[in-house]
Parts: C-alpha cells; sequence; structure tokens
C-alpha cells in the first residue's frame, strides 16, 4: 500500500519511523479505536445466531484476502480457492485423526501444505496466463477434493471427519464468545501481515507484475520467483484458513468445498473491489450475509413458508444478479462506492483536489 | 545565556548574525533551528547542527582563500545549503549577495560584475549553466560552487567544484566558528541585497550585520508574538530578497520562529499542507493565486457543496464589515463561527491554511479585494511596507485581528514614518541601509544628511494609519489631464483569477488601455470545462471565448472605477512573461518593466489607439447623431 500525504494539514515526518505508522493523523487513530471497541463489544450484545455470522465473516476474510493478494495485487487468477480451504481442512482433519495431533502442528502443518501446493500449481503461472491459468488452478480443486473423498470412503467417514475442539493448557475453546476472539485475531493478524507485505518489496513487485511483466522484468524484478511467491503465501494463508473452518465447525466433508465455494471467494474480492484490502473485507462480509439478507427479505413476504422450497434456487439467482450489477455498474466494488462516499466529505466543500498538494 | 526576549535592539546592533548563531548553539543547542525536506522526511536541524554545519562550511570556503570583505554570490532556490553558505561566509567576513533564481543571463552577469563576485555558490546545474558561459569575463571570480551536483558528471572546468566535496572533508568545531566571527564587526558590511530594478539595473543596498539584525528585530517588536511562541512557517521567498533572508536566516536567530524547507519549490503546495504553517510570510501573487484556486475550485464543486459556500460567504461578508466597523456582537461571530468550522475551515485544511494565527504580506500592493476575501475565510491577512533599504525592518505594518484592507499600518516602535509636502513617505531610523554599492550619487539621491530616507512612494495618513496612495511616483496622466494611478487599476484587475498581470496605458492619451497576461493554469482550466480546444498559450490566448471571458473580467473591473479611470480596451498577450529570458519587460520578482513593457508589444498598444478607422465610420456617418 503506497501511502499518499495525510488526509489533515499538519503531519509532517520527522522520522521514517512516522512514515511506516499505520496511522498517520488523529482522526485515523480515534476511528480506528473507535472501531477496535465496537468489535470487541459485539459478541457481549449479539445473540448465538449473529455471533456465528461473525466468525464466518472473520473466516470468510482471511480465504478473501489471500486470494485478493493473488488476483487483486498479483494479478495471477485462480478458480481452486476452495481447493487450497480444503487442503488446510482435510491436513488438520487427519492429522488429527491419525495423530492425534494439537491444534499447534495442526495449523502450521496445514499452512506448509498449502506453501506446497501453492508452489506446485503456481508453476503452471509461469508459462500460462488468463483462463489458461484459471483452468489449471480448476485442477487444483478438483485433485485435492479427489484426494480428500478417497480418505474418506477408504477410512470409513463417509460422511466427513469429526474434530475434537481445540485445547490450550486444557481449556478447550467451544464458547461462541472465545471463537469470536481467537477468528478476529486471526483475521486481523492476516490482514496486517497483508498490509505489511504489500508495503514492502514483495507487494511492490507483485503489483509491478500485475501492471505489465515485461516492464516489471526490465526494473529487475525476478518474475518467476515473484509469481511463485504468491502463490506460496496466498495459498498457505487460505490453508490455514481451511484448517480454522475445520476446527470451528468440528467436522471436515469434501461437500463443503464445492467449485461454487471457489466463485464465491471470486465474488468477494470483486464486489468488494479488486486491488484494495479493505475491498477483500467488504467482500467477505457482503457475500457471507447476502444468503442470509435474502433468506430475511423471503420471510418478510406474504406467505412465506411457501417459498421455503425454492430459497436455494433464489439465492443462487440474486447472488448471480448482484455479481452481474456489479461487473455493469460498479466494476470498483463495494470500496469504489465507499471511496465515493468518503471524497465527497474529505473534498469538501470542492469536488476535486483544489490544489496539488493537499490529501485526496 | 541568551534569551532571545532579553536581546534588545541595541545589542543586537552589536552583534552579527554568525555570533547569533554561536551564542544560540551554546545556549539552546537541542532547540530546534529549522526542518527541510529530503527524501519525504523532515530533517530537523537543531542549533548545535546548524552552527556545526556552518563552522564546517566555513572552514571549507577558508580553505579556498575566502578572505574579509571578498563577496560571495548565491543563487539558487531556498534551501538549508544557501543559509549555510550564507552565515558561513558572512563569519568569515564575506560580504554576501544573492541572486534571483529566474534571473537572466544578462542579469546574472551584470551582477556578479558590479558585486565582484570572488565566489558563486550555485544551487545545480541550472545555475551553473548561466555563470559558465561568463566567467572568463568575471576575472574577479574564483571558484563556482555547486551545490546538487546530480547528473554533473561530463562538466570539467578548472573553477567548478562540488559543494560535497569541498565541504564533506572539512572538520571544524563551534570553538574555532567563534574565533572567525570574533574577528567581524557589526558595523562591518554583511550583505548586498540587490532591488529588483523596475527602471534601470538593478541597484545593491550594501547592510551591515548589527543594522540588519536590528532592523528586522522592529518586525520581531510589531509582532511580539514571534518571540512568544513557537511558531511553524515555510520559507519558499527566494532568500535574495530581504523579506525571504529575514524569515529563513535572520527571524529563526532573534525569534521562535521555525522555517520549514520543501523539497522544491514546485511542491510549495504539497509543503504548505504538510507543514500547515502557525505564520506566513509572502507576497500578494501567493495568496492571490490560491484564491484563485480556491474559487475555481469551489464554481467546479456540486450544486449542493456550492450552496453551501455561497451561504457561508454571505455571512462572512457581513462579518468583515463589521469587524472592520468594530461593532461586530457576540451572535455574529457565533454564526461566522459555525460557517467557519462547516466551510471555510475545510477549505483553508486543504491548503494547509487552518493553523495560520496571521499573515504577513508584502513586497509589493496587495489588492484590498484578495486581503478582504482572505480575511472572509477566517485568515488574519496583515500588510506591511517595507523596502530594501530599510536593511531587513518594515516602514509600517498592520497590527491586531482583521484589520481593515486599503493601509499599510502604522510605523514600528523607534522609527520615524513621515510624509513629505509632495506626499512622499521619509523613513528615519539608526537602522537602515549603508549606501548602494559603488553608487554614490543613487545613494545621496535617497538619503539625506539628516537620517531621512526617501522611498519614493506617495502615501497619506487615514485615521493614524499609512495608506499607500501610489509607488514610485508613477502616475498616468491622460490628455484630458486627469491624473491616473495605474497600479489602483492593475491591482484590481490582477484580483480576477484569469489575469495574472495588467498593464495599464493611456500617458498623454485619451482614454486607458491595458495588456493583460492571462493566468494560463486558471483560463485553460476554465477552457477545458467549456469544451474549448486549444493547443498552447498563444492558441489560447486567441481564443474568441477567452477574450470574452476577460472582457467580463474587465466590465466587472470598470463598474469599480471612476469614468476616467475606466479601460476602453485591452488586449491580451501573446505569450506568457518569463523573467529569464532576454529582455522581458519583467524583473524576477515579476514587477513589470512599464517604459519596456511599450516597447516590447508596441504594436499591440498602438493598435489599441488607432483610430482611423474610426474616423472613417465617424465621417460616415457625419453629423446625423449631432441633429
Amino acid at each position: 500500500m503506497s501511502r499518499g500525504m495525510p488526509r489533515a494539514s499538519g503531519y509532517f515526518r520527522t522520522d521514517y519511523a512516522q512514515d511506516l505508522a499505520l496511522t498517520q493523523t488523529r482522526l485515523e487513530r480515534a476511528s480506528l479505536l473507535a472501531f477496535a471497541v465496537m468489535l470487541a463489544a459485539f459478541p457481549f450484545l449479539a445473540t448465538a445466531f449473529y455471533l456465528d455470522l461473525a466468525c464466518q465473516v472473520f473466516l470468510a476474510a482471511i480465504g478473501a484476502l489471500s486470494l485478493m493478494l493473488l488476483t487483486g495485487y498479483a494479478g495471477q487468477i485462480s478458480l481452486g480457492h476452495a481447493g487450497l480451504l480444503a487442503a488446510g481442512a482435510f491436513t488438520a482433519g487427519i492429522l488429527f485423526r491419525e495423530f492425534n495431533a494439537p491444534f499447534w502442528v495442526t495449523l502450521p502443518a496445514a499452512a506448509a501444505v498449502g506453501a506446497l501446493l501453492g508452489i506446485v500449481f503456481g508453476l503452471p503461472s509461469l508459462r500460462l496466463r488468463g483462463l489458461y491459468l484459471a483452468v489449471s488452478t480448476l485442477a487444483l480443486h478438483f485433485v485435492v477434493v479427489y484426494l480428500g473423498g478417497e480418505y474418506e470412503s477408504k477410512r470409513g467417514y463417509s460422511t466427513g471427519i469429526m474434530i475434537d475442539a481445540p485445547t490450550i493448557g486444557g481449556y478447550a475453546i467451544t464458547n461462541g464468545r472465545v471463537w469470536y476472539f481467537v477468528l478476529l485475531v486471526a483475521a486481523a493478524a492476516t490482514l496486517l501481515i497483508c498490509i505489511n507485505l504489500l508495503r514492502s518489496r514483495t507487494g511492490r513487485a507483485w503489483r509491478a507484475i500485475r501492471a505489465h511483466e515485461t516492464v516489471a522484468e526490465a526494473l529487475g524484478i525476478n518474475i518467476a520467483a515473484y509469481k511463485l511467491l504468491a502463490f506460496v503465501i496466498s495459498s498457505a494463508m487460505a490453508a490455514v484458513a481451511g484448517a480454522l473452518f475445520a476446527y470451528y465447525r468440528h467436522f471436515v466433508s469434501v461437500e463443503a468445498f464445492s467449485l461454487f465455494l471457489s466463485i464465491q471467494y471470486v465474488a468477494m474480492i470483486i464486489v468488494g473491489g479488486m486491488g484494495s484490502l479493505l475491498g477483500a473485507l467488504l467482500g467477505a462480509v457482503f457475500v457471507t450475509l447476502f444468503p442470509y439478507l435474502i433468506e430475511a427479505a423471503l420471510q418478510q413476504l406474504p406467505n412465506a413458508q411457501s417459498y421455503a422450497g425454492v430459497l436455494f434456487a433464489v439465492n443462487y439467482a440474486a447472488f448471480g444478479v448482484v455479481m452481474i450489477l456489479f461487473l455493469l455498474f460498479e466494476p470498483l466494488g463495494l470500496v469504489g462506492i465507499w471511496h465515493r462516499v468518503q471524497h465527497y466529505f474529505l473534498l469538501w466543500p470542492f469536488k476535486h483536489r483544489p490544489v496539488a498538494g493537499a490529501g485526496k | 545565556m541568551v534569551d532571545e526576549e532579553a536581546i534588545t535592539r541595541d545589542a543586537l546592533r552589536n552583534r552579527t548574525a554568525p555570533s547569533l548563531l554561536c551564542e544560540r548553539a551554546r545556549s539552546s543547542p537541542d532547540r530546534v533551528a529549522f526542518r527541510s525536506k529530503h527524501l519525504g522526511i523532515y530533517r530537523e536541524r537543531n542549533f548545535r547542527d546548524y552552527a556545526l554545519l556552518v563552522a564546517r562550511a566555513a572552514k571549507a570556503l577558508a580553505g579556498i582563500g575566502l578572505i574579509k570583505g571578498e563577496r560571495v554570490a548565491i543563487m539558487g532556490d531556498a534551501c538549508e545549503e544557501w543559509m549555510i553558505c550564507d552565515l558561513a561566509s558572512q563569519s568569515l567576513g564575506a560580504i554576501v549577495f544573492g541572486i534571483y533564481p529566474t534571473a537572466s543571463a544578462a542579469e546574472v552577469e551584470y551582477q556578479l560584475r558590479d558585486g565582484g563576485a570572488a565566489i558563486f555558490i550555485a544551487e545545480d546545474q541550472e545555475y551553473v549553466d548561466k555563470v559558465l558561459p561568463i566567467i572568463d569575463r568575471l576575472p574577479d571570480m574564483r571558484a563556482v560552487i555547486v551545490i546538487d551536483d546530480s547528473a554533473m558528471f561530463d562538466y570539467d572546468h578548472r573553477k567548478l567544484m562540488s559543494y560535497e566535496k569541498l565541504v564533506g572533508p572539512a572538520e571544524s568545531d563551534l570553538d574555532w566558528l567563534e574565533a572567525q566571527v570574533g574577528r567581524v564587526n557589526a558595523c562591518d558590511p554583511a550583505i548586498i541585497v540587490y532591488t529588483s530594478g523596475t527602471t534601470g539595473h538593478p541597484k545593491g543596498a550594501l547592510i551591515t550585520h548589527g543594522k540588519h539584525l536590528a532592523a528586522t528585530a522592529n518586525l520581531v517588536d510589531h509582532y511580539p508574538t514571534l518571540t512568544e511562541k513557537q511558531h511553524r512557517t515555510v520559507a519558499y521567498l527566494p532568500l535574495c530578497h530581504i523579506l525571504g533572508r529575514d524569515i529563513a536566516v535572520t527571524l529563526p536567530l532573534i525569534s521562535r520562529l521555525v522555517p520549514h524547507f520543501g523539497e522544491d519549490p514546485e511542491d510549495l503546495a504539497t509543503t504548505m499542507f504538510e507543514v500547515a504553517p502557525t505564520v506566513l510570510f509572502t507576497v500578494p501573487r501567493y495568496l492571490q493565486k490560491f484564491a484563485a484556486q480556491i474559487v475555481v475550485g469551489i464554481s467546479n464543486s456540486s450544486k449542493l457543496k456550492r450552496t453551501s459556500y455561497e451561504f457561508a460567504m454571505r455571512l462572512a461578508r457581513r462579518h468583515v464589515r463589521r469587524l472592520w466597523d468594530g461593532i461586530a456582537t457576540g451572535a455574529d461571530e457565533a454564526a461566522y463561527r459555525a460557517c467557519h468550522a462547516a466551510v471555510f475551515r475545510p477549505i483553508l485544511n486543504k491548503l494547509g491554511f487552518d493553523c495560520l494565527e496571521f499573515v504577513i504580506c508584502g513586497g509589493a500592493p496587495l489588492p484590498p479585494e484578495t486581503m478582504a476575501l482572505w480575511q472572509m475565510y477566517g485568515v488574519n491577512v496583515l500588510e506591511v511596507y517595507g523596502q530594501t533599504e530599510e536593511a531587513g525592518g518594515i516602514i509600517a505594518g498592520q497590527r491586531g485581528q482583521f484589520p481593515r484592507p486599503g493601509n499599510v499600518g502604522t510605523a514600528p516602535d523607534g522609527w520615524d514614518v513621515r510624509l513629505a509636502d509632495d506626499g512622499e513617505v521619509l523613513v528615519r531610523s539608526p537602522d537602515l541601509f549603508e549606501s548602494y554599492w559603488h553608487n554614490e550619487d543613487a545613494t545621496r539621491a535617497v538619503k539625506h544628511a539628516d537620517g531621512w530616507l526617501r522611498t519614493g512612494d506617495i502615501g497619506e495618513w487615514t485615521d493614524g494609519a499609512l495608506r499607500l496612495i501610489d509607488r514610485a511616483r508613477d502616475f498616468i496622466v491622460t490628455s484630458g489631464g486627469k491624473t491616473i494611478s495605474p497600479s489602483f487599476i492593475e491591482n484590481i484587475l490582477r484580483a480576477s483569477p484569469y489575469i495574472s498581470e495588467a498593464v495599464v496605458f493611456g500617458h498623454g492619451r485619451k482614454y486607458l488601455t491595458a495588456l493583460v497576461e492571462i493566468d494560463f493554469d486558471m483560463v485553460s482550466d476554465w477552457a477545458r470545462r467549456n469544451d474549448i480546444a486549444y493547443t498552447g498559450f498563444t492558441n489560447l490566448a486567441e481564443k474568441p471565448q477567452v477574450v470574452r471571458l476577460i472582457k467580463g473580467e474587465f466590465d466587472k473591473a470598470n463598474a469599480e472605477f471612476a469614468r476616467v479611470e475606466q479601460i476602453k480596451t485591452f488586449r491580451i498577450l501573446p505569450k506568457a512573461l518569463d523573467p529569464e529570458e532576454e529582455g522581458e519587460p519583467v524583473t524576477p520578482t515579476r514587477k513589470i518593466k512599464r517604459t519596456q513593457m511599450y516597447e516590447r508589444f508596441k504594436p499591440l498598444v498602438e493598435a489599441m489607439y488607432d483610430d482611423s478607422e474610426g474616423r472613417l465610420l465617424a465621417g460616415e456617418v457625419g453629423d446625423v447623431l449631432r441633429a
């Protein structure tokens, strides 16, 4: 993230540490604090249902952030994201079932498996681009799901693998509130890693590759290495998200990792806004909550019971329509809308930046 | 111990700027002297660093033989090395003069020859290129030092050396610097400041160390807040100008002003925004330019935003008028404050002007409209009046909160200002310039034996404040016998955002005409918004729509003038005035040389008075109309 200037006057930096600070102005610090307080207070006000929704959003956010790194920043399209989540979930499930491994072994193991898959399925990206790359990543999905299905049926877990709640010092994490904070911390840590990756050499190299590979290479960027790195980091993150998902659900099954899940993650980053971490977060919130919103809307209709059977179909259809509408009318995604709203107030009472120097 | 508040003018008269720097380095070594932006970071220099930088530069300059009384010329934009070289030279007793960064080659040669510079310090390649072709004609010049030698690997001249290579190995300390400074007397000449010279060659005003400090202290006495608390300011005016020198070099030594240098003068808007100065010293041009950007920005804004602004402006207009009349009540104040918070503060924030306690504007007459506009925005603009010959001090300045525009305030304590019989402003003080460098006749013409200095400007007293009627006796007498002040009319014309320069003609003619330079940024922006295609400056200036736009601005201005002052017609200059070009009728400070302007654009001016066509038509009509 290349930082522009502060958004209010009078913030000059006298050393580079200030330049690296994540918040520059008092307003930024205050709003960040307010947001943190809100997040911390949420589980004490929300019901179990909303708590579960929030946890789902956090899990989706980790997955969406990792895909955003790969697609939104490094420009490498992937349809194998569900496969990577599945790989992480199965790694955790298998290690737990076979070796009774604790979570502090299974999570790093999931990351390692993800990284390995990232290398293998990143290799085609050195030769292929666009649609062809998308198809080759699709192969990843089928391979992983096939292997997972084989394991399930050969070992007799045909309905899925059950996983016990992770324990820390004899305390099992079963409480919804505790899960909320665990996943919140995981999502926040992922976000921080992404922010720092993107404003360092790695992130700049990725963006250069996305903008123009030949120019990036002329600038001295090792294209092959950085492309593979994008696959490795993104896949490792996604696999960890998969493992967390397995623990959160106490259950792993190939059924959960359909091709539609991959599409949903791609939808998150498109609806959220390509090339923006905030976009990944907004997309994760939107796509996770969308089916529940549709359901709630249908409930409001008269004679709601009679629609219960078509709920799934309506959901899919509405999802498709929303995707098309976003692609047509708001290609910048939710983050584009957010920036427009923000600019309206930040530029007040101007419409455009009045002088070259002023903040955006 | 040095306590700046305790230093009186009498004490300053016996000091030198380098000696003050040494005292500061001893008494408050850790206090921030200035901040200068380098690779995105405002490097803080405290007084210890500052003095050591000066000591090393002085050692290096002494190493190449700079001795007391020799002249050093510095050319470049405001930057920390400029000040360091300046104080380093002064501490060796050398006399420093700056050359405008925009000066043309002929002006550079004239000043280097007139000043007889032994060392020329250039900020970068651009200025080296100006001096190398003429260096053989300058016998006194021993060395050319270039501060930023990037992209100069191909330069090879025996007199050319890099600042880094020269100063880098020099080792020095405060004791050595103090020893050098001790040999310089307060009554020795310190600097030469060249006046801009709208008529003839620029004259170099010679100023001594002590008098410069004591004179500049009159600014501090006039605006005591400068010593009462720490103030941030942006140093961007050329340091060769006396006002620029005051801000960057002198005031930080005698007050608590901390100048901030941007990375490049082109980035002024960014620098302002980042620094958010609490005090700003400026010339009218910048205030006009910034105000024009605001006005145009608002006119491009959406309807709701524009309406909010217009509503706030209506209130603000009433409010400033009440402020000037001294009848503002608490209720007015509250209503205005609400508008200020909702509309003007966000505007000022975008320019970095929201922390300003006051703005001091000098150097040229400030159009009252510009001043009033800023006051409506809530910026306390104060006009000051001074010249190079006052050695860094001011003759008069407005004080307080939101004074009525149109005058230049009162004289500072200890300075006598009076009007001669013909209205010319005369000033007397122990701290004036010594003489014009090598020009005794010119000195005698302005400096009287009884201590009064002639300013050449005509003024009058109104309610205890000095009002300037005209500068430099610049009157037009029309063929109708009316005496008109062109600068008054030009100022009003310049208040338009689309007009950057206007020159009024009409001496000995029937009516007044004007030549106009359009403000390229503003007019091109306007053209783009109105779908007018243009290829460049000249093409844009010729567009009939642009002519109509400027005509509209003239009609607005004419409505304010008395009948004899009205501009009958105008022509737009086909090119931008560029002081760097040879023979341009504009000084490096962008003051217009009126007679040269006429010579240069004679056909344009004469075309406005060409009445053969009119006579022809009148002949056709005959005396039908008189019937």
